[in-house]
C-alpha cells in the first residue's frame, strides 16, 4: 500500500530536514501578538511565503528550490489570540495549553535547567506580562547567511506592516552574554569552511529520522527508520504518529481539535533550547577515559552508540579493529550503501548491551526491539518503541571557543515533531532519558541528556561482553551535560489551517 | 495522589459479566495459568507486582447479618485489581501496543468492552470503569518489580560468591568478582524515589 | 486454589457497611473520610503489618451502568431480531444494576498463611482497624484476633486469577535484598579499578557492614520512602 501525502498542503519542515538539503543556516523567530484583526492579517501575509512539503523542481510546474524557507507555528495563547473559537481551542491536549515549562516536573527541568535559568524570552513566557508571551514560532532556513538575512528583512517588512499587531520578542541569549537578541540564530558546524552535522561534544548528529507512510524518500530508507517487523523487514511507521488527521499505529486517528480542517495535516512540535556543557564533557571525558578499557573516543562512542567521527553504530563496529573495517567499507560505499550502514541496524544481536549500552543516547530515544526481551512475546517485536518515534530537526548554535569551559554560548536547538506530545516526546523524556526502569536501569539516567545531579552521584553502567573477562565499566559521577535554557510547545498547522486562521473563519460547528 | 504509592499505581476496574458466561473467564484464567506462555507477554512487559481477577456471582457478594438487605444484580462482576510501575498511560499503552489478543481474551466476555484497539475506545473502557482508591499502601515504594527482581538477584549471587570466594587469594578473588559484577550487570541500577506519574502533581503549574 | 500462587497469597474482602450516619455524615463517607487521612508510605497503619506486600482499600458506593457503546456477543441476534420488534433494540441496551449496601473493599497481596497474617494485622493495629470496619455489618462481633480472622474469612472472595510479577518471598528478605542491591551497587561504583588485595579488604568491610544474612538489620524499613542523603552514607560507610 503506498500511501500519498498532500504535500503542497503540509508544511515543509515536517517532511523535510532543511538542513539535510543544503539549508545550513537558520533563523527562529518569536512574536506576540498585539491585535487580533492584524495578527491574522499578518498570518495571512506569511501563509503566502510558507514553504510547503512539495518536492521542489519536480514535475509539471515545478516550484523551484528556495533561498530560503519559511514555517510557522503557534503556542496555545497565540491561537487563542488570534481568536480561534473556544470550542477549537478546547480539542487541544492538555500538555500544549500548558505549555512546556509548566509540565517541567515531567521533563526533568529542575536545577540548572529550572525556567530561572532559561533565555530571558522563555524565562518571561506565560508569567505576569502578556505583553512577553510567546505567540507564534517562525523559522527561517537558508542556503547561506545572507539568504537568512533578506529573508528576516521581508519578516521585519511584514511586522512593520502590522502597524502594532504583532511584535518581535526579544530575550534570546547569544555570543558574549548577550541576552536581548531578537532571534536565535542556528547553524551547522563548520569545518574547512565547509558544513559539517557534527554537534558541539564532537559527534555526528542527524542521522536517521523515522519513515513513515507517504513520507517522500526512497523507500530503502525504511531500513532502520521504520518499524521492524517479526519477519525481519521493516515497514513504514504509520502517518498518523507524526500527522494529524491520518491513521496511527493504534488504528485511528490520532486525538485532534475539532474541525477537521484545523487539525488535518498539522502536527505538534516541541522547541528546546540546549546548552552543552562542553567543559564537563570533556573533563568526565578525560577522568573516565583514563580508566576506561578500550580508550577515550570508544568510551565518547558509548556514551551515544555511535562513533563520534563519522557516526558508525556501535552494534555494527563496536571495537577499534571493526570499526577501521567499517569506515573502510563505508569509504568504498555508494550513498544508498551508507545511508543503510548508518541506520539499517537492530539490536537483536546485542541484547546485553555489551556493544551499545543500555544507557546509551540512541538506545534510550530509540530501543527499536531490544524492549521485547523474551523473544515473540510481544504482537511485534517493536511494540513498545512504534509509538514514542519523534521526528528532530534543529541545528548546532554557537561556537566552542575554549573546550575546558561551559560558559560559552554553544548548544543545539532542536524541535521535535509528533502527533502526540505526551506520548512521545514526553514519555521519552521523562521515563526513558531521566528514568531507566525499561532497561533494567532502576533510576540510572541515559547519559548524555539526562537531568544528572550531584547529589545523587548519577551513574551509568557500560556493559560488559558475558563471554569476556571484563567486568561492567562504571561510569560514575555523570555531571549535567546538557541543560534547558528555554522553549515551548507549537502547533504547526497544515496551509489550509493557516488559511483558515488568518481568515478567521475556523468554526466547528 | 490516592492511587499511587512511590513508583506503584493502584487501578481498581468492575465491570459487568453476564453470569451465565463467568465460567468462560473462570476457565480462561485457569488455562493462562496452566500454560506459561499465554503469561509470556505479560511477563515480559515487567510492569507488574501483583495483579488480580476476582469473579463475582450475582448472589455471591457477602451477606453477614440478617438486617443487611440481600443483592438483587443482572449481572455477576469482575473485579480487576492490578499494582503496577509507570502511568496509567504508560500501563494500558504498553497492553494495548504489546498483547492486545491476550487482553481482548481475559476482557472480551464482559458486557461491552470494545477491544483493546484502537486505543481511545479502550482507554475510555477502563477509565469509565475505574475505581478511586482511598489508602495505597506499597512496602517499597521506591522499587518497581524489576528492582524486586533483580534485588533477589543480586542477594543470591552475592551469598554464593561470598561462600565461594570470599577467601580466596586476591587475583582469583577479582576475576571472581568480576565475573560476578558481569552477571548482575543488569541488576546493579540505582534506586531513588523519582520519577513523578501523578498527573496532579503533573497539573500543579497550573 | 486461586489465591496463592507459591507463597504469595491474594486476600480479597468485601465488607459490607451499614446504613446510617454518624453526625450527618453518612457511614460510608465517613470510612472512605478515615481511609483517605491514614498517613501514607512509612507512616501507613499497613506498614506496621507483617508480611505486607503492597494492599489497598476502597469504598464500593455502586456498580456502574455500562452506558458506553462497545460490540457485545449477542448484538448481532439482536440486530436481526430487531427487524422483527423494536423490544429487541431496547433489550440489547445493557440492564441497570444497583447495590443495596456500599461495601468496604480490602484487597492485599502478602506473604504466607492467611490467618497468620490476619492474627498479625490485629495484634499490630487492632485499633485503626476498628475505627475503618467499626460500621460493617457483623464487625460487632469481633473482639479479638480470632473473631477478626472469622469476620474477614465471611468477608473474603477468591481470585480467579493471581498474577505475581515479582516475587513470593517474605516481606523481610524483599527488603533486605533491596537494601543489598543498592548497597553493591554503590560499592561497585566506587571500588571500580583498585588493586586486588585493596579490593578484597573493601569488599570484606563492606560485607561486615551490610550483613546479609541479618535480615532485622541494616535493611529498608516497610514503605520507606527516601534515602540517607551523600554525607549520612559517607558516614556510614566510615
Amino acid at each position: 500500500m503506498s500511501k500519498q501525502l498532500d504535500l503542497l498542503d503540509i508544511q515543509g519542515n515536517v517532511v523535510r530536514a532543511y538542513g539535510r538539503y543544503n539549508f545550513p543556516f537558520a533563523r527562529y523567530v518569536f512574536l506576540n501578538i498585539r491585535d487580533a484583526k492584524r495578527g491574522r492579517a499578518f498570518v495571512g501575509a506569511v501563509t503566502e511565503e510558507v514553504t510547503t512539503g512539495v518536492r521542489w523542481d519536480d514535475g509539471p510546474n515545478p516550484i523551484k528550490k528556495p533561498p530560503s524557507t519559511v514555517n510557522i507555528g503557534f503556542a496555545y495563547q497565540g491561537l487563542k489570540e488570534l481568536e480561534v473559537p473556544r470550542a477549537s481551542l478546547i480539542g487541544f491536549p492538555m500538555e500544549f495549553v500548558m505549555g512546556m515549562k509548566k509540565r517541567k516536573d515531567i521533563l526533568g527541568d529542575d536545577g540548572p535547567s529550572a525556567p530561572q535559568h532559561w533565555d530571558p524570552i522563555w524565562r518571561d513566557n506565560r508569567e505576569t506580562d502578556r505583553h512577553k508571551d510567546v505567540h507564534i514560532w517562525i523559522s527561517i532556513n537558508g542556503q547561506s547567511h545572507l539568504d537568512v538575512q533578506r529573508r528576516y528583512e521581508w519578516l521585519q517588512q511584514l511586522v512593520h506592516h502590522s502597524a502594532g499587531g504583532v511584535a518581535i520578542l526579544t530575550g534570546h541569549r547569544g555570543d558574549n552574554n548577550t541576552e536581548h537578541l531578537p532571534f536565535q540564530d542556528v547553524h551547522a558546524v563548520f569545518e574547512n569552511g565547509k558544513p559539517t552535522s557534527k554537534e558541539h561534544f564532537g559527534y555526528t548528529d542527524g542521522i536517521g529520522d523515522p519513515v513513515f507512510e507517504g513520507l517522500p524518500g526512497k523507500p530503502e530508507r525504511v531500513v532502520g527508520r521504520g518499524k521492524q517487523m517479526r519477519d525481519g523487514k521493516w515497514s513504514p511507521l504509520a502517518t498518523g504518529e507524526f500527522i494529524l488527521g491520518h491513521r496511527d499505529e493504534a488504528d485511528e486517528y490520532p486525538t485532534a481539535p475539532s474541525p477537521q480542517l484545523l487539525s488535518r495535516n498539522g502536527t505538534f512540535m516541541v522547541y528546546r533550547k540546549l546548552h552543552e556543557n562542553v567543559g564537563s564533557f570533556n573533563a568526565l571525558l578525560d577522568r573516565a577515559g583514563a580508566s576506561f578499557p578500550g580508550g577515550r573516543e570508544l568510551l565518547a562512542a558509548k556514551f551515544v552508540g555511535r562513533w563520534r567521527d563519522n557516526g558508525a553504530p556501535l552494534v555494527s563496529a563496536p571495537d577499534a579493529k571493526s570499526k577501521a573495517e567499517w569506515d573502510e567499507k563505508f569509504a568504498q560505499a555508494n550513498q544508498a550503501e551508507r545511508d543503510r550502514m548508518l541506520s539499517g541496524f537492530t539490536y537483536d544481536d546485542d541484547m546485553q548491551g555489551a556493544k551499545c549500552p543500555f544507557s546509551s543516547h540512541m538506545r534510550r530515544i530509540n530501543p527499536r526491539a531490544s524492549l521485547e526481551s523474551t523473544p515473540g512475546a510481544f504482537n511485534t517485536p517493536g511494540a513498545l518503541a512504534n509509538r514514542r518515534r519523534v521526528i528532530r530537526r534543529g541545528l548546532p548554535y554557537g561556537e566552542v571557543k575554549d573546550t575546558t569551559r561551559d560558559d560559552g554560548n554553544h548548544g543545539i536547538v532542536i524541535m521535535m515533531l509528533n502527533a502526540s506530545i505526551q506520548r512521545q516526546f514526553e514519555f521519552v523524556q521523562q521515563q526513558w532519558i531521566n528514568y531507566g526502569n525499561d532497561f533494567n536501569a532502576s533510576n540510572d539516567k541515559e547519559i548524555i541528556l539526562g537531568n544528572h545531579c550531584p547529589m545523587q552521584q548519577s551513574k551509568a553502567v557500560i556493559e560488559a561482553d558475558p563471554d569476556s573477562d571484563a567486568p561492567p565499566f562504571f561510569l560514575t559521577n555523570i555531571p549535567r551535560l546538557v541543560e534547558t535554557r528555554g522553549g515551548d510547545y507549537f502547533f504547526i498547522p497544515s496551509m489550509t489551517a493557516l488559511r483558515m486562521i488568518a481568515q478567521g473563519i475556523v468554526d466547528p460547528t | 495522589m490516592s492511587n499511587i504509592a512511590g513508583k506503584a499505581y493502584a487501578m481498581n476496574v468492575i465491570t459487568p459479566i453476564r453470569w451465565y458466561m463467568t465460567w468462560i473467564n473462570k476457565l480462561i484464567f485457569w488455562i493462562a495459568l496452566k500454560t506459561p506462555s499465554t503469561l509470556k507477554g505479560l511477563i515480559t512487559l515487567s510492569l507488574i507486582h501483583y495483579a488480580r481477577w476476582v469473579i463475582i456471582g450475582r448472589k455471591q457478594f457477602p451477606h453477614l447479618d440478617k438486617h443487611q438487605p440481600k443483592e438483587d444484580l443482572h449481572y455477576a462482576y469482575m473485579l480487576f485489581f492490578s499494582n503496577f510501575n509507570g502511568s496509567w498511560a504508560q500501563y494500558v499503552d504498553s497492553f494495548t501496543f504489546a498483547i492486545p489478543a491476550g487482553l481482548d481474551l481475559f476482557w472480551k466476555w464482559n458486557v461491552r468492552y470494545p477491544k483493546s484497539v484502537p486505543l481511545t475506545s479502550f482507554h475510555s473502557y477502563i477509565q469509565f470503569n475505574q475505581i478511586q482508591t482511598d489508602h495505597y499502601y506499597n512496602a517499597y515504594p521506591m522499587a518497581t518489580a524489576n528492582d524486586i527482581k533483580s534485588a533477589k538477584k543480586v542477594k543470591a549471587a552475592l551469598l554464593d560468591f561470598d561462600t565461594r570466594y570470599a577467601a580466596a587469594k586476591p587475583e582469583e578473588f577479582q576475576k571472581q568478582y568480576n565475573k560476578l559484577l558481569r552477571e548482575l550487570q543488569h541488576d546493579l541500577g540505582t534506586m531513588q524515589p523519582l520519577p513523578i506519574v501523578s498527573l496532579a502533581d503533573q497539573a500543579k503549574g497550573d | 486454589m486461586g489465591n496463592k500462587n507459591g507463597k504469595a497469597y491474594a486476600l480479597t474482602c468485601l465488607s459490607p457497611i451499614r446504613q446510617g450516619h454518624i453526625d450527618g455524615v453518612a457511614y460510608c463517607d465517613e470510612v472512605r473520610h478515615r481511609l483517605q487521612h491514614w498517613g501514607l508510605l512509612e507512616d501507613s497503619p499497613m506498614a506496621k503489618v507483617p508480611q505486607t506486600y503492597l494492599c489497598r482499600y476502597f469504598v464500593l458506593n455502586d456498580v456502574y451502568y455500562e452506558s458506553l457503546a462497545g460490540p457485545d456477543i449477542f448484538s448481532t441476534m439482536y440486530e436481526i431480531l430487531s427487524f422483527f420488534s423494536d423490544r429487541f433494540r431496547t433489550a440489547a441496551l445493557p440492564r441497570e444494576d444497583h447495590l443495596k449496601s456500599k461495601y468496604l473493599v480490602f484487597s492485599c497481596n502478602l506473604h504466607g498463611d492467611l490467618d497468620t497474617y490476619l492474627r498479625g494485622m490485629w495484634d499490630a493495629i487492632s485499633e485503626d482497624i476498628q475505627r475503618i470496619w467499626c460500621f460493617c455489618y457483623g464487625f460487632d462481633k469481633v473482639k479479638d484476633a480470632d473473631s477478626f480472622v472469622a469476620y474477614m474469612k465471611k468477608c473474603q472472595l477468591d481470585a480467579a486469577l493471581f498474577f505475581v510479577g515479582s516475587n513470593d518471598d517474605p516481606l523481610p528478605e524483599q527488603l533486605k535484598a533491596l537494601y543489598l542491591k543498592q548497597e553493591f551497587s554503590h560499592f561497585a561504583a566506587e571500588h571500580q579499578g583498585l588493586p586486588p588485595a585493596e579490593l578484597q579488604r573493601a569488599y570484606r568491610a563492606f560485607m561486615q557492614r551490610v550483613q546479609p544474612l541479618n535480615l532485622a538489620s541494616p535493611t529498608w524499613k516497610p514503605g520507606q520512602s527516601s534515602l540517607p542523603s551523600l554525607e549520612e552514607r559517607r558516614e556510614q560507610a566510615a
